[in-house]
């Protein structure tokens, strides 16, 4: 699955920091996630998308691997 | 989401003051098969198996207790250690507290098989003996290592 958190963190003009706190979850959360190596639960890509005010699927998409 | 089956983070610093000095200390007395007299008690025992006597169940027993109470602070401090929520416990640590106990029972299980067929008679006993604590050890030592390895990252990042 891809994201594009960093992007929307870019548009918002937050650091990882800013949004850790506004998600309430840790900076290496976000860090990881930036970074594809976790994928969130629901509530958390739930509540980044109430953070940046979009939808969830345009944070997050399938890839190809995901559907095999 | 919260989570109900960890101690809260202020136990995580009474458990390394607890576990630090117990595992030394029960190294010491592994090492120097320390055993003081005034620690010798008749304690109760569920099942009596003495060399040459009888099998009793529910009976007495001769012990020192030295081993017991090392033991006991040991398993309660790196318990308390190993399962205290993070300050910033969240999904992603959770993710990595499960990662890394699957990690540590593969590798416990794995040293025990090796010593299964590669040690016998009383070596085995030793075996089993720090068998019980290295479980609890192991996965504190790789999830403590993970967890730093993340700030690390972060601290490369700014």
């Amino acid at each position: 699955m891809k994201n594009n958190i960093k992007v929307e963190r870019a548009k918002k003009n937050i650091t990882q920091a800013d949004l850790a706190i506004l998600a309430k979850v840790s900076r290496q959360t976000i860090n990881a996630m930036e970074l594809g190596k976790y994928v969130p639960s629901t509530v958390l890509a739930l509540k980044l998308a109430r953070i940046f005010e979009i939808d969830v699927s345009e944070i997050f998409t399938l890839e190809e691997d995901d559907l095999k | 989401m919260k989570l109900n089956y960890l101690f809260p983070n202020k136990y995580k610093k009474i458990g390394w003051t607890l576990l630090i000095p117990s595992v030394i200390f029960g190294l010491i007395t592994l090492i120097f098969d320390f055993e003081p007299i005034f620690l010798d008690f008749k304690v109760p025992a569920i099942l009596v198996d003495e060399i040459l006597g009888k099998k009793v169940l529910f009976g007495f027993i001769e012990n020192n207790i030295l081993n017991e109470i090392v033991g006991i602070f040991i398993i309660v401090s790196s318990i308390l250690v190993a399962f205290s929520e993070e300050v910033n416990e969240d999904e992603y640590i959770s993710k990595i507290r499960l990662e890394s106990l699957v990690w540590a029972v593969y590798i416990n299980y794995g040293i025990l098989l090796v010593a299964f067929l590669f040690i016998y008679d009383f070596s085995f006993f030793w075996v089993m003996m720090l068998n019980m604590f290295t479980i609890l050890l192991f996965f504190i030592i790789r999830f403590h290592l993970q967890i730093s390895k993340q700030k690390n990252m972060l601290n490369n990042e700014e």
